[in-house]
C-alpha cells in the first residue's frame, strides 16, 4: 500500500473530519471557523490534483489506476474503493466546485454556520465516496447519505416553503433509494457478489427477465435522483428553496455525480449492450430528450428566478443523458464536456442568483427590477454566465453544445439535434426575460425601506469574497472556452474507459 | 412462493399509502411498510434453513445462511430509521407553519 492509495481513504475520511470539527466550532470565532473550512476544502483540492500530477504519465497512456481494500479480499462483501480516469476527472471538476461554493458560503452564511459546514462537508466526503466506491452496497449507503445530509440543507432556512420542498424532496430520495436497494440485492441473490467488477463479468448469466428487472429499478432510482420527466416535481421546488450555495450544490454538483453513477453502472457494470438487447437505450434516450424539452418549455413559464434555473437543468440533464446513451466516441466527448461545462455554469448562476438578490425576501421576477443597475458589475457577470448557458460563441456552453449537436448529426438523430437547438433558443427567450426585467427604472422607494437596504449592503460590503467567487466563475466560463482544449486530455482518458470497461474490471479483480 | 406473496402484497399496501393517501403520516407509514417489505422479503430469501453463521469452538457448521443478505437488512434499517425520524421532524415543522399535515391542503395554499 503505497501513500497515493491510502490518498483514496483521506479523500472521504478528511472531509468527514473537517465535518466534524466544524460541528463543534460553535464556541469558534468567525475567522477561525472559516479558516478550518476553506483549509478542508483547499486539502481536498490539493489531494485530487496531487493524485493528478503524480500520475500525469499514467493518465495520459490511459493506464492511471488505484485502488484499496478494506477487509478480506477474496469475501463477496469488501469495501472497496478505485479511482480510474473517469473517477479522477469527476473527482477533480467536483472538488474545485465545492472549493468555491465554500468560499461563497463563508460570506453567505449568517447563522448556525457550525451545523450548516457540518452538513456542507459530510455531503463532500458522501459525494466522493460515491465516486470512488467500487462496490454496489457501498454505493447504496453514499447515495442515501447524500440525499439524508442535503435534506437539511434545504429547509435551512426555516419558511413553510423549504421545509415542504426538503420533506417532498426526502419522500422521493428515499423511494428511489428503496428501488436501488431492490436492485443491489437482486443482484447479489442471483450472482452472490456485489463488487461491481465481479458483477460486469457474469451479468450475462443472468435469465433475461430478472436482468431486465434489475435495470428497471436501477433506471427508475437514477430517473428519480436525475429528475427526468415524468418523475422530475421534487427538483425545482427543492433546488430553489435552499440557500443559493446549497442550489448550486445540488444542481450544479450533485446531478453531475449521478450521472457519473449512470455510467458507471450501465457502462461499466452492466455493459451497455444489455440495454441495447433489452430495447431499452433507445426508449430512455427517447425519455431523456423529452424531458430536456419539457424542462426548457417549463422554465418560460416560471416566475422565480431559481425555479427557472432548476427547469433549465432538467434540460440540460436530459440533453446531457441523451448524448451518453448515443454511445459513440464523438457523444461521450459532448456528454462529458457539457456535464464539465455544465457544472461551471449552474453554480456560477446560482451564486450569482443568490449574491443579486440577497436583500430581497423570494426570488420572483418582480424582484429583479432595477437589480441591473443596482449590481453592475456582478449582473453583467450573471448575463455573460447566462449567454455560455444559451451557447454564445466564445464561452463554453457553446463548445459543449457545438460538440453534442456534432455528436446528434453524426448518430443521424435529427429529433436530438433539434431538441439542442431548440433547447438553445427557447433559453434564450427566457434568459432575456429577467435580464429585460432587471434593467427596468427604479421607482422611488419609501426612505426607510432605502435605508434598510443601504445598511444590509454595508454589512455584506465589508469584504467581496462574494463577488470575487462569481467572477472567478464567469473568467473560467470565457477562459475555458477558448483553451477548451485543455480538457481533451482528461475527457479523452474518461471516455477510454468508458470504450474499454474491460481494463476496470481485471485491474479491480486482479487485485 | 409465500414470501413472494406476501413481498408482493406488503410493498403494494406501501406504494399505495405513499401514493394515494393525502395525510403525510400515513405517506410516512407507506414508505416504512415499503421498506420493511424489501427487508422480510430478502431476509426470508437468504434464510436456507441452516445454523447461524457464528464459529463456535468444537463444532463444524456445514450448513449456514449467508451472514450477508443480514448484514445489508440492517444497515437498510438503520437508514430507513433515520430517514424516518427526518421525515417526521419535517412534517411536525409543516404543521408549525401551516397547521395541517394534509398533503391537498398544503396544495391548495399558496407557496
Amino acid at each position: 500500500m503505497s501513500w497515493m492509495n491510502i490518498e483514496l481513504v483521506l479523500l472521504i475520511s478528511l472531509p468527514a473530519l473537517t465535518a466534524v470539527i466544524m460541528y463543534f466550532s460553535a464556541g469558534f470565532n468567525q475567522r477561525a471557523r472559516n479558516t478550518f473550512a476553506i483549509t478542508g476544502a483547499a486539502l481536498e483540492v490539493y489531494l485530487v490534483f496531487s493524485l493528478f500530477i503524480d500520475n500525469f504519465e499514467a493518465v495520459k497512456n490511459s493506464d492511471f489506476f488505484l485502488q484499496y481494500t478494506i477487509g478480506y479480499a477474496d469475501t463477496p462483501f469488501v469495501i472497496n474503493f478505485a479511482m480510474d480516469n473517469l473517477s479522477l476527472l469527476f473527482s477533480m471538476i467536483v472538488t474545485v466546485a465545492i472549493f468555491l461554493i465554500v468560499i461563497f458560503s463563508t460570506q453567505y452564511i449568517k447563522d448556525k454556520e457550525n451545523l450548516y459546514f457540518g452538513l456542507f462537508f459530510l455531503v463532500l466526503a458522501s459525494i466522493q465516496g460515491s465516486i470512488l466506491t467500487a462496490d454496489l452496497f457501498t454505493l447504496y449507503l453514499f447515495i442515501e447519505a447524500i440525499t439524508i445530509f442535503t435534506t437539511p440543507l434545504i429547509s435551512f432556512k426555516k419558511t413553510e416553503a423549504t421545509t415542504r420542498a426538503a420533506m417532498q424532496y426526502l419522500f422521493y430520495g428515499i423511494t428511489g433509494g428503496v428501488f436501488f436497494f431492490i436492485s443491489v440485492i437482486l443482484i447479489y441473490f442471483n450472482l452472490g457478489t456485489l463488487k461491481m467488477a465481479a458483477v460486469a463479468e457474469s451479468f450475462a448469466v443472468i435469465s433475461i427477465p430478472m436482468q431486465l428487472t434489475i435495470i428497471i429499478f436501477f433506471l427508475l432510482a437514477l430517473f428519480i435522483k436525475l429528475g427526468i420527466f415524468p418523475i422530475h416535481f421534487w427538483l425545482p421546488r427543492a433546488h430553489s428553496a435552499c440557500p443559493a450555495p446549497i442550489s448550486a450544490l445540488l444542481s450544479g454538483v450533485l446531478l453531475k455525480v449521478y450521472l457519473y453513477i449512470f455510467m458507471r453502472l450501465f457502462w461499466t457494470m452492466i455493459a451497455f449492450d444489455f440495454l441495447v438487447e433489452l430495447h431499452l437505450a433507445a426508449f430512455v434516450l427517447d425519455l431523456a430528450l423529452v424531458s430536456s424539452l419539457i424542462g426548457h418549455i417549463f422554465a418560460l413559464q416560471a416566475d422565480n428566478l431559481k425555479k427557472m434555473l432548476a427547469y433549465s437543468s432538467i434540460g440540460h440533464i436530459g440533453m446531457i443523458l441523451a448524448v451518453l446513451l448515443l454511445n459513440t466516441e464523438a457523444a461521450f466527448y459532448g456528454g462529458l464536456l457539457h456535464i464539465i461545462a455544465h457544472l461551471m455554469m449552474k453554480s456560477g448562476l446560482f451564486l450569482s442568483s443568490g449574491y443579486l438578490l440577497r436583500t430581497t425576501l423570494s426570488h420572483h421576477i418582480e424582484d429583479l427590477k432595477g437589480i441591473g443597475h443596482k449590481n453592475r458589475l456582478v449582473f453583467i457577470a450573471f448575463i455573460i454566465i447566462c449567454l455560455g448557458t444559451i451557447g454564445m460563441p466564445p464561452l463554453i456552453g457553446f463548445v459543449s453544445k457545438w460538440y453534442v449537436l456534432l455528436a446528434f448529426l453524426e448518430a443521424r438523430h435529427f429529433f436530438g439535434a433539434f431538441v439542442v437547438v431548440a433547447g438553445s433558443i427557447i433559453s434564450l427567450i427566457y434568459y432575456l426575460r429577467y435580464i429585460s426585467q432587471a434593467y427596468e427604472k427604479i421607482k422611488t422607494e419609501t426612505p426607510s425601506l432605502k435605508e434598510e437596504l443601504l445598511s444590509l449592503k454595508a454589512f455584506f460590503k465589508s469584504t467581496n469574497i462574494m463577488k470575487n467567487v462569481i467572477y472567478v466563475f464567469t473568467l473560467f466560463i470565457i477562459f475555458f472556452g477558448l483553451t477548451f482544449k485543455f480538457f481533451e486530455m482528461p475527457v479523452d482518458t474518461a471516455i477510454f474507459e468508458l470504450l474499454n470497461p474491460q481494463k476496470y474490471i481485471e485491474l479491480v479483480l486482479g487485485g | 412462493m409465500f414470501n413472494n406473496l406476501i413481498f408482493i402484497i406488503l410493498f403494494m399496501l406501501g406504494f399505495y399509502a405513499l401514493i394515494m393517501k393525502t395525510n403525510l403520516i400515513k405517506n410516512v407509514i407507506g414508505l416504512n411498510l415499503m421498506e420493511a417489505a424489501v427487508f422480510f422479503w430478502v431476509i426470508s430469501f437468504s434464510d436456507i434453513g441452516g445454523e447461524v453463521s457464528i464459529y463456535k469452538l468444537g463444532e463444524e457448521i456445514t450448513k449456514f445462511n449467508d451472514p450477508v443478505p443480514q448484514a445489508l437488512t440492517l444497515t437498510g434499517i438503520v437508514i430507513g430509521a433515520s430517514t424516518a425520524a427526518l421525515l417526521l421532524t419535517l412534517i411536525i415543522e409543516l404543521n408549525k407553519f401551516t397547521g395541517t399535515i394534509d398533503r391537498d391542503e398544503l396544495e391548495g395554499l399558496n407557496d
